[in-house]
């Protein structure tokens, strides 16, 4: 069976998707690889494609993340291109997605080596009722 | 290739988007998607007024606020949602509305099920096409020339004769063989007006049977009713400038159109619903006994209020009138609670989607049932224009824009 | 290994911790996976046709919207498979798959509903919030037999 993986590189991660792609045709694996703005996309039978994502994760274990994708690349159905424009739904979930990489990137980093846990940010409560009209007398007076 | 820009939720896993696509298809059209950012998705709120929870509406209205930045994305807009889908209609009216208000785009605002076939939408597609693709021609006021229109409806077929902007001839038959109707009504017309078959030097066609008929008169112009009768109803009620609302209440479908200088702006084809047609209107005419023509002048001796009606339906509804009838209801009271029932079921169900702006201007054989109008009145609280003529409304916008045609 | 559900089912980021902690993600993509590659379907784009919305009926009554019930044709089956979820609010940027908040709401009650463990959290907004976050989901999948 054939499968479709989207590698996207957190935007603070050394490795660009050019060199995914690199090791990927250096492999000379029988995998087809698009280089997108978030990373790449690979479409391979699904054992090649396992194995190819044990090797790419290893490039940058926190800074590489791989989900799949429904449509292998430039899907005729999917491409803007066959499609009247616009962006494609999925689009705007990596986008917002992707600027929270670094983060988690920095998280599992933090998790790898145990670091203790950061305190927890206290819960926001709404003010009292007398502290309310204090505030409002203040205001007001 | 006119570019229909679609701003809508639901359709591609509704599994009508293919539909969608053939149905644009037939009428020479292509769905497109402008394009937007997650910006914009994200600032919907500030640049649109309102974000909700659904992404696809928000995406809808980043979409709307582009095409009313850069209208030259798209030559039309097709706002769809889901049906009963309370958030996707409140959107839905709102870019619709958004759309009428700042842009020139001609807009169709729709909501489907699963069961949307290319079919059910190629009317309305049609006219959406029409009104991007002719303009120029939507914007006649006057007929030259002599020309037929010929409207080929579900229940009924009319025909017009015109020279030099004037009716000179009509014809009405019911609607039995398609083509035999119009031959005949067509006959009728040309009686009357006194001119021969082959003096005529356009003809027109509109209504449900209109690509039959047309390719039997070898017919100029097969046009859909939205287009036609806008033009047609605002020409009988001289109201070609500014804004107008028709409201068509037919044999088979409804419709209510926001028409501007002429043209459609937005409007709404309503279903098939026997019970918000003339033909309920007719079976009330029947049970009391009185010609459909007399209908209307007894309604309007009666009042709705005394007849309780429990549905809209043709046949629950009916059973509602009997009742009354029954337990001693005035044949007048019940003769205006049919023209109510179907009046309020187009307000409620189609005046909702269209800018309702004045003059209202109600075509079609219907209107001629005057207590319908006067219902639609009441609901409206606005006067209701019914021209002369009004039942030959199709036909007469035919005849108006094919004369058009002899000239290019 | 267990199978978890995430929601959204259309998040890399729970996707790829899932994977990477040894389970297996159950995600919108493997399902459009498997509409777009049946062969005698031709309902471009996601080949879902008019019979997928009446499939949907197994999650929702008729007289919710097609859209919804679509959406569900699709997501339903993975809810069934589930063994496990990650749910996780607070995301703007839902659009198509989860571009319909009613779907959504039908998704997360039933998963919650379904007797799995789950956990729920929300995107993290800082580095302190994706510590805790990315600890929270490691020490329920590391759970889970």
């Amino acid at each position: 069976m054939r499968v479709t993986k989207y590698v996207i590189t957190s935007p603070e991660s050394e490795i660009l998707p050019s060199d995914i792609a690199m090791h990927i045709y250096g492999s000379k694996r029988d995998v087809h690889v698009k280089e997108t703005c978030f990373g790449v996309i690979i479409n391979g039978e699904k054992d090649e494609i396992d194995d190819l994502v044990r090797e790419i994760r290893a490039m940058d274990p926190n800074g590489i993340f791989i989900k799949d994708r429904g449509f292998p690349p430039g899907d005729p159905r999917r491409c803007r291109g066959h499609r009247g424009g616009g962006p494609r739904p999925g689009f705007f979930m990596l986008e917002c997605e992707s600027k929270m990489l670094p983060m988690i990137s920095r998280a599992l980093e933090a998790e790898s080596r145990n670091a203790p846990l950061p305190e927890a940010a206290p819960e926001k409560t709404p003010v009292s009722m007398e502290r309310l009209v204090e505030i409002i007398k203040d205001e007001f007076a | 290739m006119i570019r229909i820009a679609q701003l809508s939720c639901g359709a591609e896993y509704s599994g009508i988007q293919r539909e969608l696509e053939r149905a644009a298809e037939i009428v020479g059209a292509k769905m497109i998607s402008p394009e937007v950012s997650l910006e914009d998705v994200m600032e919907v709120e500030k640049r649109f007024g309102v974000s909700v929870p659904s992404g696809d509406l928000n995406l809808i209205m980043a979409r709307a606020t582009r095409l009313v930045q850069n209208p030259d994305l798209a030559d039309a807009v097709f706002v769809a949602t889901c049906f009963r889908c309370a958030e996707g209609a409140i959107i839905r009216g709102e870019v619709r509305r958004y759309i009428h208000e700042h842009s020139r785009l001609p807009v169709l605002s729709y909501s489907f099920t699963e069961r949307t076939t290319a079919e059910t939408l190629l009317t309305r597609m049609e006219a959406l096409v029409t009104t991007a693709r002719m303009r120029g021609l939507l914007a006649r006021e006057r007929q030259t020339g002599l020309t037929a229109g010929i409207d080929s409806g579900s229940t009924t077929t009319k025909a017009v004769i015109m020279r030099d902007n004037q009716i000179i001839g009509t014809g009405w038959v019911p609607t039995t063989e398609v083509i035999k109707s119009a031959e005949e009504a067509f006959q009728q017309a040309l009686q009357e007006s006194g001119v021969k078959r082959e003096e005529i030097q356009g003809i027109g066609v509109t209504g449900y049977g209109r690509f039959l008929v047309g390719k039997h008169f070898d017919a100029r112009l097969i046009q859909e009713e939205i287009t036609v009768n806008s033009k047609g109803a605002v020409f009988l009620a001289n109201a070609q400038k500014g804004p107008a609302t028709v409201i068509d209440i037919g044999g088979m479908d409804n419709k209510a159109i926001s028409v501007q200088d002429g043209v459609p702006g937005s409007f709404t084809m309503g279903g098939i619903c026997a019970g918000a047609s003339g033909r309920f209107l007719e079976l009330t005419a029947r049970r009391l006994g009185v010609n459909i023509t007399d209908l209307g002048k007894l309604a309007l001796r009666g009042s709705y209020k005394s007849v309780p009606m429990n549905s809209y339906c043709i046949v629950f509804g009916t059973q509602s009138l009997v009742n009354s009838l029954s337990k001693g209801a005035r044949p007048e009271d019940v003769a205006m609670a049919a023209c109510h029932s179907v009046a309020e079921q187009v307000f409620e169900q189609q005046l909702q989607e269209v800018e309702v702006k004045q003059p209202v201007i109600m075509v079609g054989g219907t209107s001629l049932i005057e207590g319908l109008p006067r219902a639609m009145e009441d609901l409206l609280g606005i006067k209701v224009i019914v021209p002369n003529h009004a039942q030959y409304i199709g036909a007469v916008g035919a005849a108006l824009l094919v004369s058009g045609m002899l000239e290019v | 290994m267990v199978k978890v559900i995430v929601y959204p089912p259309t998040s890399t980021i729970l996707a790829d911790l899932v994977d990477r902690m040894g389970h297996t993600p159950l995600v919108m993509a493997n399902e459009i996976r498997k509409k777009i590659d049946t062969p005698s379907l031709e309902s471009p784009p996601l080949n879902i046709t008019p019979e997928d919305p009446k499939k949907g009926l197994k999650y929702a009554a008729v007289d919710v919207p097609s859209g919804v019930r679509g959406r569900m044709s699709l997501i339903g089956p993975m809810i069934d498979e589930a063994e496990a979820a990650i749910i996780v609010e607070d995301n703007n940027c839902l659009v198509g798959c989860t571009g319909c908040a009613r779907t959504n709401e039908l998704t997360r009650l039933l998963i919650k509903i379904k007797g799995i463990p789950f956990i729920e959290l929300k995107y993290p907004r800082d580095d302190g919030e994706a510590r805790r976050f990315v600890h929270e989901i490691r020490m329920f999948l590391e759970g889970l037999k």
